[in-house]
């Protein structure tokens, strides 16, 4: 029995590495300008779209990765400089209602540049596999799990040791104020546009492999990587990560129940709600921010 | 045989005759075939379809619109075009209520053709049934398709399809513990899994259904749910893409050899041994509905060619887009029999009602309609097996055998097909 548990525990780890993956692209932009980016999804499935179109036309595979993260910076900041900094005053809802729009535009784009044909994204790191606990756990998994850490550690450091970290660290205390201070908002707050447009490109090309290269599923993987995001309060990156990691490993899980197994899928809705109520027990507003 | 039956089998036949007489020269074969357009006053037929992520049923109404233009250019309906209108339901079932209403009650058109959906006719099957419309559609993959007195399919649908690839799985490939995953989705996955455990069940054998939602992301989950049921076979019940991506997780875990892999039609479709690749080569055998699109069977080239013809640039070339071009051209036998200058809704639903015995290479049966409360006319299919960058049929025609076809098979029986 412990085997099977240890099949579906590793199972999870390399799901909730995803999930992690893509909270923690959500966590920094939040940090730094106060945007939830719920097109988050959407920029990572332009990308992973990208990335298969460079392949198609015959470029080698780390020339479509590098198009991919490209492309996500691209559609980040575009959306970060052009629309963002004219919506910095208001409410938070508004700013997330925002970017829902631009998840629209995005994906209305790729049906239009991309019809429902069957594609794959193939990588390099697909085919070498390593054992832990049964389960044959491919490279591109590792490599995944492996990016959500040291993402996690990288942007823990950029923010800590920094002098774009502190003005980010700043602007996300209060914006009005580190403005008085001097700190360049639009600059800081493109490059957080940018590094978060940069995971997402990351994201989508291994949500595209490992998963399957879909638009729509793409766009909505934004939903378990936003609980995961909520399990890090919207603030804390490690919180964050081990919040993915979680909810793939319950999800997983409950698979071995079969009266549960058909509505796994609500694992992180259900984890990010008890986790937004144990976080209201002191009645802080959760997703108030100084503005 | 009655009089009615005599002048539709003997219209049928001639028109079988000039479709392959004509195909034959490589130009289509519509209708009267006069090579006059019809000027006279529209017949207004409907259609309905999805068309939006995460699929696209389209193709069904887009070989309609193709075989329509097609009748439309050779003397429409003994001089009358046919003016098709469609619309595209998007998964929305509120878009499909608004379309159907459109186009039943204020468009009052006579018929629907070429219908593909998986929301369409559970939301109108009253619709058409409380206004006495008939919907021949091409795309079902709900059980209210097959259920319904005003919907008949010339698709499968994935009950039969995938009882289709059981039978076979049992009997070429030794298959004794099947393992159905589908969506969790009554009218669909729901539905057809459980026939699926029945069907293993009345041969003393042993199903598991294995549900996921449509969204999920954890198809490894999944792929690990049938690893530990000690299935010895996966049924993948699934449209093309996420069936796809489990094959994916399978390759990843060295999955290949530990299950026999077989799968209703969604798998046959263009592109799909390219994304698979070698890996599955000689391992994946699928139940097709309807003939191999590049079969030679008059029917299938004269398809081919109204697609060629009248199609448009990125219309779909898949079974949908089979059925939809044979939706159309019954639709059009069964108009051509009546009175142009009476053609009315009542009409027409009787005319569509009547067809019986009609014939062609891509179905394995005659297809009829008759006056039943449900409809399932083609439950006949061909297995294929991918080889290499094709598709390789490995059993011709064969019969699909479950309870849930006595009915039918007692349509057949009353309408003198069966004996």
């Amino acid at each position: 029995m412990m085997t099977v548990y240890g099949l579906f525990m590793v199972s999870g780890l390399a799901v909730g590495s995803l999930y992690a993956l893509g909270g923690i692209g959500l966590v920094i932009l939040r940090r730094s300008t106060g945007f939830l980016n719920f097109s988050y999804g959407a920029i990572a499935a332009f990308s992973a779209m990208t990335a298969w179109q460079i392949s198609q036309w015959g470029a080698p595979v780390p020339v479509a990765w590098i198009g991919a993260v490209l492309t996500g910076f691209v559609l980040s900041v575009t959306f970060g400089y052009a629309l963002a900094p004219r919506l910095s005053h208001r409410e938070p809802a508004i700013k997330a209602v925002a970017t829902l729009g631009y998840l629209l535009i995005l994906l209305g784009l790729m049906g239009l540049l991309w019809d429902h044909s069957l594609r794959r994204l193939d990588l390099p790191t697909d085919r070498i596999a390593v054992m832990v606990l049964g389960v044959r756990v491919t490279v591109t998994r590792l490599i995944v799990l492996g990016l959500a850490i040291s993402a996690v550690i990288a942007m823990i450091v950029y923010l800590d040791r920094t002098r774009t970290g502190l003005n980010m660290r700043a602007l996300a205390d209060n914006r009005g104020h580190a403005a008085l201070l001097g700190v360049p908002i639009l600059r800081v707050e493109t490059i957080a546009w940018g590094i978060s447009g940069a995971m997402a490109g990351l994201t989508g090309v291994f949500f595209g492999s490992l998963v399957r290269l879909d638009p729509t599923v793409i766009t909505f993987m934004v939903i378990p990587a936003l609980a995961a995001a909520i399990c890090g309060r919207l603030t804390s990156l490690p919180m964050t990560l081990i919040g993915g990691l979680f909810i793939g490993v319950v999800e997983s899980m409950l698979a071995l129940f079969p009266t549960l197994s058909a509505y796994r899928t609500m694992a992180p809705y259900i984890i990010a709600g008890l986790i937004i109520l144990w976080m209201q027990r002191g009645n802080k507003l959760t997703f108030a921010t100084g503005d | 045989m009655n009089l009615r039956m005599t002048t539709a089998a003997m219209t049928c036949g001639l028109l079988a005759f000039a479709t392959a007489a004509k195909a034959d020269s490589g130009g289509p074969v519509c209708g009267l075939n006069t090579g006059e357009a019809a000027t006279g006053e529209p017949i207004r037929v409907g259609g309905i379809s999805g068309n939006a992520p995460p699929g696209d049923f389209s193709g069904g109404t887009r070989a309609a619109a193709a075989y329509f233009a097609c009748v439309n250019a050779n003397g429409g309906i003994h001089g009358r075009p046919i003016a098709y209108s469609v619309g595209n339901d998007q998964w929305n079932p509120e878009l499909a209520g608004q379309i159907a209403s459109r186009l039943v009650e204020d468009e009052g058109v006579v018929a629907l053709v070429g219908n593909g959906s998986v929301v369409e006719m559970a939301v109108n099957a009253e619709l058409y049934a409380e206004h006495g419309v008939m919907a021949m559609a091409s795309g079902c993959a709900i059980s209210e398709c097959f259920e319904s007195a005003n919907i008949v399919s010339t698709n499968q649908g994935p009950l039969p399809s995938g009882i289709g690839a059981l039978r076979f799985a049992i009997e070429e490939l030794g298959a004794e513990h099947a393992a159905c995953i589908g969506f969790n989705i009554p009218n669909n996955g729901g539905w057809a899994c459980d026939w699926m455990n029945r069907y293993m069940e009345q041969h003393g054998l042993r199903g598991t259904s294995i549900l996921m939602d449509p969204t999920s992301v954890d198809l490894n989950g999944t792929y690990l749910q049938a690893l530990a049921s000690g299935a010895d076979t996966i049924l993948l019940m699934l449209p093309a893409g996420p069936a796809i991506g489990l094959l994916g997780v399978a390759e990843e875990q060295a999955g290949r050899d530990m299950f026999n892999w077989v799968s209703p039609t969604p798998l046959y479709e263009p592109g799909v041994t390219e994304v698979l690749g070698d890996y599955w080569d000689g391992h994946i055998y699928i139940n097709i509905e309807l003939n191999q699109f590049d079969s030679d069977g008059a029917d299938n080239r004269n398809w081919i060619a109204v697609m060629d013809a009248h199609g448009r640039d990125g219309d779909r070339r898949d079974t949908f887009s089979q059925a939809g071009y044979l939706s159309a051209r019954f639709f059009v036998e069964a108009l051509l029999e009546l009175d142009p200058e009476s053609i009315d809704r009542a009409s027409v639903t009787d005319a569509i009602r009547g067809i019986v015995g009609a014939e062609s290479d891509l179905l394995c049966g005659p297809f009829y309609v008759g006056d039943g409360d449900r409809h399932m006319p083609n439950h006949r299919g061909r297995m294929v097996v991918l080889r290499g960058d094709a598709f390789e049929l490995v059993r011709n025609c064969f019969d699909i055998d479950t309870a849930y076809l006595e009915p039918i098979l007692e349509q057949e029986r009353r309408l003198g097909l069966r004996d």
